[in-house]
């Protein structure tokens, strides 16, 4: 027998790695047979979990125990597998029921066996079923796309392990040592500034210093001056101002140095802040838009806004006087040493344990910080959910609801923070008890040095001073702790974002279209969204100018076939060409020039009508804004406005209409003079009087572009050029509207089901 | 009655009674009780110029004032200065830390307290003005902040 992996690809598919595939000991293929696909199921018939494989070949299907299954039609291997002999009378189908999905195999209609799977794995599965189709049943552009297939299947089980892997670093956010690294990939942000960030250094090396000279000072003024004087020695009175001149002077250069030192280095985590926040946020705009789907509004704010602020606080506050506390201890650790080596090992000896308590209580801060963060974030996602739906709020009288909502949010922050304060608040008093404890030893040895004579007054003075600064620093070098934890948490959720591939990715050498024809082939064409499949194979060739009106119901996949033209995703499988080009290989910025959306809710941003209108082409000239404006049918309602074309309109389109805003959003796709246009369902939400002035202005929109239309309403269709009907994903019919009538098919029905309606109304009336 | 006729357009206006302006088509219909309105009065005022008849319909266009010949430019910014309440502000006394922001101001038209909603209701134009728009949207103009007094450009400043 001829060993499966032995064959043509078997480089490719040993890189996609194990869990990319089928045991070899136990699937093994025949000679001259090629495997098509292979997945994993991952449940069993009680739906408890078990791991199982599914190989599908151009003869059999292989595949471990089932859930359940006829027995005679199958055998078992020599590895111990099931197999099934494939014909053209066996089907799979394959269907997703919530999170548990299902495989039958049937012969001439009975099922003979079934798996069952989690979504997890509905990838691979899915996979498997299109080969299987292409297989047996020769669905179109099979031959071709066969030999990719076969990669792909393997390689698509390994992409989705990486991603489940990432979701479950959200899960857990500053989890082990990544917080560090977080912190240390700032670093690369402050490379631009390393000149200040140097200089910072230096001055802060210079000002701790400087705040070590005066306790030295005070040595001798005790030894030389202070005690001969009292013992009667005749010391002149001017060598205390020479020594207190030489104390203020430290005293001035010190806050001198700390004072140029705070801002430099000011300076410089200010623009490193700055360079992070623009970065994340560009970074944002370049994501596709499944990841704004999977995202609440509220967190991404508050990634963009509170946790770059909280990065720069740390940098600019916290971690100056951090470095600048390392430094003063680890000097005045080396001046005690130099001093007196035998006081300075009992004056440290606390040392060890303070730090062994900031370690230990690092971990349990860390993770009541990232607690503390996503109920911040939480919070943050119910302000940014409610103020843009204030009316559905207020419609439904759910203030109450809301304020509750909030309420919950703000005491899961309260509780989360609690319980930091429990621990920090136990912490922080007990260092100071060991410092307390520090300076304690200290009399305590000095004393009994002193008495022995080996030390002198003067020493042990400057002695108690340094310490009582040293442990002063510790302390506060432990207040850092919390800070630091905080800052590393937000570094982490911003590297998050940066860390975020877009998914509709730029081509390696992407072709500038410039100003297409507007020739759009669409072969093949699949798409799944994460388990659920939206399109099932749609070929559709839309000439030149051309007008097409897609029509069906909701879910049918209609928005989801315009999103593949736009390019906001990427199908599945199959391609879309524009003017023969794969749309793929395509700059995704230069082909977007040459497209123009009209969508059902018209999203005006905050600025003039004028600013809104020319949103695609910011530099327009006025009579270019006004022509589209005219043309749109919005130019008179405009200069009926306060201040017409200055007039402000906020996010919501404040003051306008919903007829009103739409003809801005039209007017805002024909200043962009786009050669494809996608109308999805343009004119539902206006009544049908504004959707006859509409309609107009459409028309005048439509006119020599390639347009892709979407409507429920089947009368503003009227001028396609020819009508495409989807149903669950397939194109069922396409023709011009009295064609399909005379069919007397899908639009039929769906046609003659409104015109009754419309009667109805009016007959209500 | 002030007439004035435009020998490139094929229209005219007319001057009625109680300050009302008749248009008058190039066919010689009379379309009564006009507007005349500046389509980018903060960003561009001397730039277009519609007139607009009932129903809000466009009867006429002119792409600048400058264009138009004298008489007709008169009468045009008669009828604009007469129906543009632009009250340009000498003086700002206070603006208090409330929200929505309370502004008390001195006038070309004297003294004034209105309300401000928002700090994107307070603009700062290219040319050194600036345009206030209050919560009824009267619009408040100031020809230059640097020649205000000191006490007034702090008050700007606060409220921007």
């Amino acid at each position: 027998m001829e060993n499966l992996h032995g064959t043509n690809a078997a480089p490719a598919r040993e890189a996609a790695g194990a869990a990319g595939q089928p045991p070899r000991e136990r699937f093994q293929l025949e000679p001259g047979e090629t495997l098509l696909a292979a997945c994993r199921f991952d449940l069993n018939a009680e739906l408890g979990f078990t791991d199982g494989w599914l190989v599908l070949t151009d003869k059999r299907l292989l595949a471990d125990a089932p859930a359940s299954a006829d027995e005679a039609p199958a055998r078992r291997t020599e590895g111990g597998v099931w197999e099934w002999p494939l014909d053209a009378t066996t089907q799979l189908d394959v269907r997703m029921r919530n999170a548990i999905g299902r495989i039958e195999l049937a012969k001439r209609g009975d099922v003979i066996a079934r798996w069952l799977f989690t979504a997890a794995r509905a990838k691979g599965v899915h996979a498997l079923e299109d080969a299987f189709d292409e297989r047996l049943h020769g669905e179109r552009a099979a031959r071709q796309e066969k030999p990719q297939l076969r990669e792909e299947a393997p390689e698509q089980e390994a992409a989705a392990v990486p991603s489940a892997k990432a979701g479950d670093e959200e899960a857990a956010p500053g989890a082990g040592g990544a917080s560090w690294q977080a912190l240390g990939r700032l670093v690369s942000f402050a490379r631009p500034h390393a000149g200040m960030a140097f200089l910072g250094g230096l001055l802060t090396l210079a000002g701790t210093a400087a705040a070590l000279v005066p306790p030295y000072l005070t040595m001798p003024l005790v030894d030389q001056v202070l005690i001969p004087r009292q013992n009667g020695a005749n010391v002149p009175f001017s060598l205390v101002w020479w020594y207190l001149a030489g104390l203020a002077l430290a005293a001035f250069a010190a806050w001198l140095l700390s004072w140029a030192r705070s801002w430099v280095l000011a300076w410089v985590s200010e623009r490193v802040a700055a360079d992070l926040r623009v970065r994340t946020y560009a970074h944002m705009q370049n994501l596709s838009l499944d990841f704004f789907s999977g995202k609440r509004t509220g967190d991404l704010i508050t990634r963009v806004g509170s946790d770059t602020d909280r990065i720069n606080m740390f940098l600019s506050v916290n971690l100056i006087e951090f470095s600048s506390n390392v430094m003063l201890v680890l000097l005045t650790a080396a001046v005690l040493v130099w001093m007196n080596p035998t006081l300075a090992i009992v004056t440290l000896a606390p040392f060890p344990f303070v730090l062994w308590l900031a370690y230990a209580v690092r971990y349990r801060l860390r993770r009541g910080f990232a607690r503390a963060s996503v109920a911040w974030a939480d919070m943050t996602s119910v302000l940014a959910d409610t103020i843009p739906g204030i009316r559905v709020v207020k419609a439904f009288a759910q203030e109450r609801r809301e304020v509750g909502r909030f309420r919950a949010a703000n005491d899961r922050v309260l509780e989360a923070n609690d319980r930091v304060n429990v621990v920090w608040s136990f912490f922080g008093p007990l260092v100071s008890l060991c410092s307390e404890g520090g300076i304690l030893v200290v009399w305590a040895a000095g004393a009994w040095l002193v008495f022995g004579g080996s030390v002198t007054v003067g020493t042990l003075t400057a002695f108690l001073t340094y310490i009582s600064r040293f442990y002063g620093r510790v302390e506060s070098m432990i207040h850092m702790v919390p800070a630091t934890q905080r800052a590393a948490a937000s570094a982490q959720r911003i590297f998050e974002i940066l860390d975020c591939k877009p998914s509709v990715a730029e081509a390696g050498r992407p072709v500038d279209p410039g100003r297409v024809r507007g020739r759009i082939v669409i072969s093949g064409v699949h798409f799944r969204y994460g388990s659920r499949e939206i399109l099932h194979g749609i070929d559709l060739t839309i000439e030149p100018g051309e007008m097409i009106g897609l029509v069906g119901a909701s879910g049918s996949g209609k928005s989801t076939l315009a999103n593949l033209v736009c390019r906001f995703y990427d199908p599945s499988s199959g391609s879309i060409t524009i003017d023969g080009t794969d749309l793929r290989q395509l700059s995704i910025p230069d082909y977007r020039r040459n497209l123009g959306c009209v969508l059902q809710e018209p999203f005006l941003f905050f600025g003039t009508i004028a600013e809104n209108i020319a949103y695609g082409l910011p530099d327009a000239p006025r009579d270019k804004i006004v022509a589209a404006a005219r043309a749109a049918g919005a130019h008179d309602f405009i200069l009926r406005l306060p201040a017409a074309y200055d007039s402000r309109v906020g996010e919501r389109g404040g003051s306008l209409s919903g007829g009103e805003r739409q003809r801005l959003s039209i007017a805002r796709a024909l200043l962009v003079d786009p050669r494809i246009l996608i109308l999805d369902e343009a004119t539902s939400s206006v009544d049908p009087e504004t959707e006859a002035i509409i309609q107009s202005a459409i028309d005048r929109l439509v006119a020599g572009r390639t347009t892709i239309a979407i409507a429920h309403r089947l009368s503003t269709l009227r001028r396609a050029d020819r009508l495409v009907v989807l149903d669950a994903g397939r194109i069922v019919e396409i023709g011009t509207h009295d064609e399909l009538l005379a069919a007397d098919g899908a639009y039929a029905r769906l046609y003659n089901a409104q015109m009754k309606a419309a009667e109805e109304a009016a007959a209500g009336v | 009655m002030a007439a004035a006729e435009n020998p490139t357009i094929e229209w005219r206006l007319e001057r009625r009674p109680h300050g009302r302006l008749d248009f008058i088509d190039a066919q010689g219909r009379v379309h009564t009780d006009v507007d005349v309105l500046r389509a980018f009065p903060i960003s561009d005022p001397e730039g277009p110029v519609a007139i607009v008849g009932e129903n809000d319909v466009e009867l006429a266009w002119i792409d600048a004032l400058a264009a138009v010949e004298p008489a007709l430019r008169a009468a045009l910014e008669a009828e604009l200065s007469r129906r543009e309440f632009l009250p340009l502000v000498e003086r700002i006394e206070e603006v208090s830390d409330s929200e929505p922001a309370e502004w008390t101001v001195e006038t070309d038209r004297g003294r004034r307290r209105f309300k401000v909603a928002h700090a994107d209701d307070v603009l700062r134009l290219p040319d050194g003005g600036a345009v206030i728009t209050d919560t009824y949207g009267v619009r408040y103009t100031i020809q230059s902040i640097s020649c205000l007094d000191a006490r007034s450009r702090r008050f700007f400043e606060k409220a921007q």
